[in-house]
């Protein structure tokens, strides 16, 4: 335990003491254990369809301009056409909206070379394979010479999010696993293992390729020195958990009334923020996750929400809120990963900087639905 | 045939009333439910066997019962009675359908509804006007027992003003059939006989005032109603309804079988006061229901307003608009009723009608999703949107008074417009926006709990699509009823339409000789 000089005096100094004492932003319950355990085994199983989706988009869509069966993962048969026409199917729509927001807010060091005259040659290499035998769009490509270039830049994305969601999605599901063994059995247990694996996975290099023509192009060399801590899951915490987009609700009618900040770095409408109850609020819409995750729910999740007065009716929120509850213990394990110094320091001025730095996260989460799961 | 309306109710009293103490509230409901089930369906067969061309009586019963006080046991069923009894019999099953499966002293809660079912339907039945009050005043006892034992906190205050006004009411008709009995010199209180009786008209006008005040009191006709929002906030949910659904149109029914019915003449002259009453209800109870904050308030002062427009068609006494204020009481019956089920399933849910307080109902999955949208509904077929039968009846009425008494009916359409004001506010401010976090958690709704509503509110679209399965029974009533004010009338008035309500609506001939012309044809 560290022994600070002095008790914090900040106004959430449980929270910011939680912290330092090497707690999670969420409260140590057995229900609180129950629901992020349940439904991040059922994220797992969703997220684990999802990056093989955008990989396979990255892969197999790349400068399909009209990629009208692109959630079909290559296997387009009429029953496949009529669940999807019938919304009998994973939305896969959801991991295109949080690619979406890493690409609009980037950071890190993907954003850095997608931007960089490296990415640009190899991409340029990339779009002419691709349009060789095509004459109108080697017109266009003519006319319109940065279009293409940040289509490939998309993809990109693609591939580094399903990359990044593919050592997730084996995280949520492991933690599962231990958890049915019983060598789960707190929140704390809960953000070491994360901690654990997003450090072991730290180091990852994130790389992007694709075949055109049966010749291979890389599109991000390992060379470039992408990993996957620093350059995919800080940019997704900062995009999807944080900022996110102020649109799809009714808080964009705000922006002409310009209650949104003209600065994207302002922008709290990320997943831990968002509304659990479906009233259109702002950011990725929470319902098509939900909506995924409630088919994957495990049986003893379930039965704790059935336990509540509205049952079924209200599904998707409990959800939301268990999902949220979750996510904090991920957002505490990146925090807590990411301290300058070590936690366990002895030295007063690194337990200083680590207060401060813990301070400045609890300051930007306080309008957060933080507060609202700590009862 | 009729008795069985009346009986049944009672001897499922004695049975309820002889049960060990023993049996649980939800068998006792049950009996109930079984016994207004079995008085739904004799309804329903009533209905089948009415034959809609004849205007008078049908299935008439007669026993005498004491002579020498002239009272006797005289039942019979007309236009007029017929949509009356159908709703009642309807809205009483609903009402004990959404009682409270684990009520309090559920034997005696039962045994009241079961008295007042039978209250009403014999007072809608009765054809001797002794026996119509006795009738009027039995259903005063169990709604004073019920509102007085389940009511709200004011339930005393509100039970007790309930019964000296109710009371008031009950006497003031009774000295006016005393005073047509003696003044008539028959002596008789069937109404048939004294149907007979022409009075000087000063003595028809007294006693016409009086029957109204008595009936006004019911309606109620602004001032005398007082007593009714109180009592509506204090009631329980299916007492409201039952309140707003039929005991209120004791008072139209009474005033049109008994004040028209016997005082023709005199309702000549009365006809523009009755006007003028009816846009003072409509205004007075709009304005009064958009001030409140308390939604059983809003639709109890509604309630207020929608009985003018019964009033203002009852002033008129053509056919087209005796034809339109039966239209108006099934319509407001129906739709006051679905407003006090969907009220009362907010207030049993959040426990606050303040809609200061409620916020965001609509929210899909922590809201009430599906009683919000009713209550959409319901506010709209209030307000007469077309495509529901609050359209039919409030458009028949305009149609046959607007020529009669024009200013009225130019009053009563801004009332009309009023009704959308307050019940959007309610549901602007009840339901949309985002769910208040201290409604978030609100307990399950069940299909019990809105099965009454989307019964209701399928016969209000239903005859609001096919209106003439409502006004086809009523036709020939309308009729007889409107030649009897016409051919009393001191003003020169157009030969009737013999030909059936189609026509009325066809046609401007039901309107007085000289307005007649003016009339746009449809």
């Amino acid at each position: 335990m560290v022994a600070t000089s002095r008790p914090t005096v900040h106004p959430l100094s449980t929270l910011v003491t939680r912290l330092e004492t090497g707690g999670a932003l969420l409260p140590e319950t057995p229900d609180n254990l129950l629901e992020v355990v349940g439904v991040l085994k059922s994220y797992g199983i969703v997220l684990d369809a999802y990056w093989q989706n955008l990989t396979y988009i990255a892969n197999h869509q790349f400068l399909v301009l009209f990629p009208v069966f692109k959630y079909f993962n290559g296997e387009v048969t009429l029953p496949k056409l009529l669940r999807h026409l019938g919304h009998d199917r994973i939305n896969y729509e959801f991991a295109e909206y949080c690619m979406k927001s890493m690409f609009w807010h980037g950071g890190g060091g993907l954003d850095t070379y997608l931007d960089s005259p490296e990415f640009l040659t190899r991409a340029r290499a990339a779009i002419q394979a691709k349009l060789q035998p095509n004459l109108p769009m080697r017109g266009i490509n003519r006319l319109f010479p940065d279009f293409l270039p940040e289509q490939v830049r998309v993809m990109a994305y693609y591939s580094a999010l399903g990359q990044f969601w593919r050592v997730m999605s084996h995280m949520f599901l492991e933690l599962s696993d231990l958890y049915d063994q019983g060598k789960i059995r707190a929140i704390a247990d809960v953000v070491a293992l994360i901690q654990q694996r997003l450090v072991d996975a730290a180091s990852l290099p994130v790389t992007y390729a694709v075949t055109i023509h049966g010749q291979g192009y890389d599109i991000i060399p390992e060379a470039a020195g992408l990993t996957f801590l620093a350059d995919t899951a800080v940019p997704y915490i900062e995009a999807v958990f944080l900022r996110s987009f102020p649109f799809f609700g009714t808080v964009s009618y705000n922006a002409q009334a310009h209650q949104i900040s003209a600065h994207q770095k302002d922008f709290n409408y990320g997943a831990l923020f968002a509304d659990p109850l479906p009233i259109g609020g702002a950011g990725i819409p929470p319902t098509l996750l939900m909506q995924d995750m409630s088919h994957f729910i495990p049986d003893y999740l379930h039965a704790f929400y059935m336990n509540s007065s509205r049952g079924e009716d209200d599904l998707r929120v409990k959800i939301c809120v268990s999902f949220q509850k979750s996510m904090f213990c991920v957002t505490t394990a990146a925090i807590l990963g990411t301290l300058p110094h070590p936690l366990d320091t002895a030295e007063l001025p690194q337990q200083q900087a680590n207060r401060a730095y813990i301070e400045s996260w609890v300051d930007r989460l306080a309008e957060s639905r933080l507060l609202s799961v700590q009862s | 045939m009729l008795s069985v309306l009346i009986w049944v109710p009672l001897v499922g009293v004695v049975l309820i009333g002889c049960l060990p103490q023993a049996v649980s509230a939800s068998r006792i409901r049950q009996i109930a439910l079984i016994l207004t089930t079995a008085v739904l369906v004799w309804t329903g067969i009533l209905i089948s066997q009415f034959d809609a061309s004849l205007s008078g009586l049908q299935f008439q019963e007669a026993l005498p019962w004491v002579d020498t006080l002239g009272l006797s046991y005289q039942l019979g069923m007309d236009g007029l009675a017929l949509p009356l009894v159908g709703m009642s019999s309807l809205l009483i099953w609903l009402s004990i359908y959404s009682s409270d499966a684990n009520v309090t002293r559920p034997r005696l809660y039962y045994c009241l509804m079961l008295i007042l079912a039978a209250g009403v339907a014999g007072a809608f039945l009765a054809q001797n006007l002794l026996l119509f009050f006795l009738f009027y005043e039995v259903e005063l006892v169990p709604l004073y027992l019920i509102i007085a034992i389940w009511g709200g906190a004011r339930r005393g205050y509100a039970a007790m003003k309930f019964l000296i006004y109710t009371a008031v009411s009950g006497i003031l008709i009774l000295a006016a059939f005393f005073g047509l009995a003696l003044l008539s010199g028959t002596f008789s209180f069937d109404y048939d006989v004294v149907k007979q009786q022409t009075l000087p008209l000063g003595t028809q006008m007294v006693l016409l005032v009086v029957l109204l005040i008595g009936f006004g009191i019911k309606i109620p006709i602004v001032p005398l109603h007082t007593w009714l929002p109180d009592t509506h906030v204090e009631a329980p949910t299916p007492i409201s309804v039952l309140l707003a659904g039929v005991l209120l149109k004791l008072g139209t029914y009474g005033l049109l079988r008994f004040g028209l019915g016997l005082f023709p003449e005199a309702w000549q002259v009365l006809a523009p006061v009755l006007a003028v009453l009816a846009v003072v209800n409509v205004l007075y109870g709009s304005f009064v229901a958009i001030a409140q904050t308390d939604m059983k308030k809003i639709v109890a002062y509604s309630s207020v307003g929608h009985m003018g427009y019964i009033l203002l068609a009852i002033a008129v006494a053509s056919p087209l608009s005796i034809a339109g204020a039966i239209a108006q009481m099934v319509s407001h019956g129906l739709i006051s009723g679905l407003l006090f089920f969907l009220v009362g399933v907010v207030y049993a849910k959040t426990g606050t009608r303040d809609v200061t307080v409620l916020r965001g109902l609509l929210n899909p999955e922590r809201g009430l999703p599906l009683i919000g949208t009713l209550m959409v509904a319901a506010a709209m077929a209030s307000a007469g949107i077309p495509g529901m039968v609050g359209f039919v009846a409030e458009f028949i009425i305009y149609r046959s008074s607007i020529l009669a008494f024009p200013v009225p009916t130019l009053l009563c359409m801004i009332g009309t417009a009023l009704t959308a004001v307050y019940f959007l506010n309610l549901i602007n401010r009840v339901f949309f926006g985002r769910l208040s976090d201290p409604l978030s958690n609100l307990p399950a709704i069940y299909w019990k709990d809105r099965i009454p509503s989307i019964v209701i509110l399928a016969l209000v679209i239903t005859l609001g699509l096919q209106p003439n399965w409502m006004l086809r029974w009523s036709e020939r009533t309308s009729l007889a009823l409107g030649s009897l004010a016409t051919e009393h009338s001191t003003t020169s008035l157009a030969p009737l339409m013999r030909d059936g309500l189609i026509e009325i609506f066809r046609t401007p001939s039901v309107m007085p000789a000289h307005l007649s012309p003016h009339l746009p044809t449809l």
